[in-house]
């Protein structure tokens, strides 16, 4: 039986620019103000920090390629830096780097910041580098997840009505956040009406390009209390890779994301977690389109697969529901800078778990989940947050 | 005695009407419409679709076209890996004159070899020209061999004539020509009758013999008055296909064999005069009665506007980019990515592409067996996309179960993206994918059947 991570593994602080188009931000202007307003937050000094792991997915003109691109913005010179690159869930699996290596016992005090230039870049939507040279032509990223809706849609009912609750919802979450990218509600009939991007997805129901960075601090549970007493702890931790061409692997269903429903089973098991819907407080989930959003609900248990369009609809995902997922104002909302996405998340769970989020805090937040969803829905992972 | 074995017809899906032609030029039009090869095909890819039903088992492939894709690259060697054959495969490469098609079947024919012809013309007309009007775009493919079971060959005849008629130079992107009375008389139609008048006299046949005519025409016209000199009657010519299709070069008379030898009776012979610098005239006598099923397609896709003609026809062209792929990792991949194999389990019969060494579903890493893929299949989903840039949008990208196992992913053509379904029959097809600087590049793309 492995060892459980539950309460070995404090987060001290954390750091957070504003999201959005942020022209006249570098790569390196983020880093610095993210990492900085999390050494502030955990009130330490940056030569405390011991060890670092940068989480970048997409290197460009120069800025995050390897561990250098974190050394050289914070001049955090002759210490261990890793880079983490794992699609999507880049952040979150910096966060889980970070947390082992503290769990170890090797490290007491790290750093763990996400961080990603979009907007530099003159194409739209994401560039895959490295990818085959033609097997995948007229792939893209919304592409891949219609996909899979389509076939959702197609074996359970629904559509795009569906959709809309959720870019409806993530939308007024973010009209509360200022450090949202969007923070404007949006109608139905306007996410209705906007031009379709990929089938069944409209413009509405997409995450946007966006500049940004995050940034925790983690020591060890049982030093925490030298820096504050309102620390949070990490109570469980999952990782689970599935295919990367799942268009090719005739046993995927395509109804859903097995590596979040392995990832999630990993990190209930950790947590002690038996009902999730039940002990969850609120949940950060990726949702890099709206219909992830609701197989999420499902592949993480808060419902069963094929009802995620009910447990949107009855509210339940709401800032005042039973559940509330993305009070941020989600990928959809507050952004998806995608290296920095993860820790963006545990930013978001903390603050929430410290109650100190303002308009959108969710009542007696106890207990929170971060769920990171990268390429094809091949890599989940999902972190479980709580207080003492 | 060789002969005739099968034969095969790939005409693109999309037309372009003469009015919308003429409309652009604010001009008259002549009527119908012309065949045109979609912004994803070339004579290669319109050759492998006529030839792909064909291929199975032969010792030779020849392709002949005067809009080969590349000057230095065997498009037959290519098409044949596209259609899975060994490397033992005799291909060649015919062009250089309007009458390769008739030429390659020639040669083909005299090697005794099973053999497929496959004839392929994508030519460009200069905007405003009179070529721009007529031009369309085809294939045709004629299986040959010994013991044929649809036409055997009477006789052949050659002729050479270096006379100045229709012409491209290397550097030309369109067709040079002196059109006139003279260049049809002299050229033409002085070749076509006397090719002509040789084989019926080789054959020792009266022209009222001939059942049928497949005789090249320069301008839906010219071969009435041709095969009257030949003293054939008018009601035994094939339609040279102006009013659908167009004129369509070198497939040209492999396209009019074809039409042909499937309305042929039993006993007809059947005359096929290909005409450029000379000509290649063979006379077959069918064996059998033919199929009776290349009917002109009725599903022709028309183009909304020439503008749209224009911008499909120059998009590959002026979107050169990309990177180039090693030779390395194109002799790797090809058995996958050309040949269209994939992996069998032994343990548990998962068949799945690409090729791979371990099993999908039961984890198996003992003694996969690569195996070819059939190439058509069923949507078990598909997406409609708008972000990925192309020159019609929406670009549907589909995964296709395979007949027989295997699950791919691919673009979908010659679509109406509004019909897609899942569930829906497709095959897969050979389209051109993007330029590069130095190549351009071909995958597998999928159709409705």
């Amino acid at each position: 039986m492995p060892e459980s991570i539950k309460d070995k593994v404090a987060i001290l602080g954390v750091g957070c620019t504003k999201f959005g188009e942020n022209f006249d931000q570098s790569f390196e202007d983020l880093v610095v103000d993210a990492a900085y307003a999390a050494f502030a937050d955990a009130r330490i000094e940056p030569e405390r920090v011991e060890a670092a792991w940068l989480g970048t997915f997409s290197p460009y003109a120069g800025h995050g390629k390897a561990s250098v691109s974190l050394a050289d913005a914070l001049r955090l010179y002759g210490k261990p830096i890793s880079r983490v690159e794992n699609y999507c869930a880049t952040g979150t699996d910096a966060f889980r780097n970070a947390a082992m290596a503290v769990a170890s016992g090797m490290h007491d005090v790290v750093l763990v910041l996400g961080a990603e230039k979009l907007r530099d870049r003159p194409i739209r939507g994401l560039s895959w580098e490295g990818g085959h040279p033609y097997q995948h032509d007229g792939l893209t990223a919304p592409g891949v997840f219609a996909l899979a809706a389509n076939r959702y849609f197609y074996r359970f009912g629904g559509g795009r009505e569906a959709l809309a609750k959720v870019a409806v919802k993530n939308h007024h979450n973010g009209s509360l956040n200022p450090k949202a990218h969007f923070q404007m509600e949006v109608s139905e009939e306007q996410v209705l009406e906007a031009p379709i991007v990929a089938w069944p997805f409209g413009l509405f129901d997409c995450c946007p390009t966006t500049d940004g960075a995050a940034a925790a601090i983690l020591c060890r549970a049982d030093m925490a209390r030298q820096f504050r007493d309102d620390y949070v702890l990490v109570k469980g931790l999952g990782l689970a890779v599935t295919s990367g061409r799942p268009w090719y692997d005739p046993t995927f269903e395509y109804v859903g994301f097995t590596a979040t429903q392995a990832a999630a089973k990993q990190a209930y098991t950790m947590a002690g977690v038996r009902d999730p819907c039940k002990e969850i407080d609120l949940a950060e989930v990726h949702d890099c389109f709206t219909w992830t959003e609701i197989s999420n609900y499902e592949d993480l248990g808060f419902c069963r697969k094929g009802e995620g369009a009910h447990f949107i609809a009855e509210g339940r995902s709401k800032l005042e529901g039973d559940l509330p997922v993305n009070p941020s104002g989600g990928l959809k909302s507050f952004g998806h800078p995608i290296g920095a996405s993860g820790v963006r998340m545990i930013y978001e769970v903390v603050t929430q778990l410290r109650a100190e989020a303002g308009p959108r805090q969710v009542r007696d937040a106890e207990l929170g989940l971060v769920h990171n969803l990268g390429g094809p829905g091949a890599v989940a992972c999902v972190v479980i947050l709580g207080n003492q | 005695m060789s002969g005739i074995t099968g034969y095969s017809v790939y005409i693109p899906r999309h037309r372009l009407s003469r009015e919308a032609i003429a409309a652009a030029w604010a001009t008259k039009a002549p009527s119908g419409s012309k065949a045109v090869a979609h912004f994803d095909e070339d004579s290669l890819t319109l050759g492998h679709a006529a030839a792909a039903p064909l291929a199975s088992g032969v010792e030779a492939l020849y392709f002949a076209s005067t809009t080969a894709p590349y000057w230095q690259r065997s498009a037959a060697s290519l098409i044949a890996a596209c259609c899975d054959l060994p490397a033992e495969v005799a291909t060649a490469d015919f062009g250089g004159s309007l009458r390769c098609g008739a030429t390659a079947l020639r040669a083909a024919l005299d090697t005794g070899k099973r053999a497929v012809v496959v004839a392929s013309d994508t030519r460009q007309g200069a905007p405003e020209s009179a070529e721009e009007m007529l031009f369309g775009d085809a294939a045709a493919a004629i299986a040959v061999g010994p013991d044929p079971g649809i036409a055997e060959l009477v006789a052949a005849v050659s002729r050479s004539d270096d006379f100045p008629d229709e012409w491209r130079r290397d550097t030309d992107a369109y067709v040079q020509s002196f059109t006139s009375k003279f260049s049809t008389a002299r050229g033409y139609e002085a070749n076509v009758v006397a090719a002509g008048r040789a084989l019926l006299e080789q054959a020792g046949l009266e022209p009222a013999r001939i059942a049928r005519v497949a005789l090249v025409s320069p301008d839906g016209r010219a071969h009435l008055g041709a095969a009257l000199a030949l003293g054939i009657p008018a009601g035994r010519i094939e339609d040279p296909r102006l009013a659908d299709v167009g004129i369509t070069g070198a497939a040209m008379p492999l396209l009019l064999l074809a039409q042909a030898l499937d309305r042929a009776s039993a006993g007809d012979y059947i005359l096929v005069i290909g005409y450029g610098d000379g000509a290649d005239a063979m006379l077959f006598r069918a064996v059998r009665n033919g199929d009776r099923r290349l009917a002109p397609d009725p599903h022709g896709i028309p183009y909304p506007s020439y503008q749209i003609y224009r911008k499909l026809r120059d998009y590959l062209r002026l979107r050169v980019g990309g990177a180039e792929v090693s030779n390395v990792l194109w002799e790797r991949e090809e058995t996958q990515n050309v040949r269209l194999h994939g992996t069998r389990c032994p343990r548990c019969g998962l068949v799945q592409f690409p090729i791979a060494r371990v099993c999908s579903a039961c984890r198996n890493a003992e003694g996969l067996v690569e195996q070819p893929l059939a190439r058509r299949g069923r949507v078990f989903t598909f997406t409609k996309d708008f972000l990925y840039e192309a020159p019609i949008q929406p670009t549907v990208m589909a995964v296709v179960d395979l007949d027989g196992g295997g699950r791919f992913l691919c673009q979908m053509t010659d679509v109406d993206a509004g019909g897609v379904e899942i569930g829906m029959e497709v095959e897969l097809v050979l389209r051109r994918m993007r330029e590069s600087a130095a190549s351009h590049h071909y995958y597998w793309k999928c159709r409705r059947i």
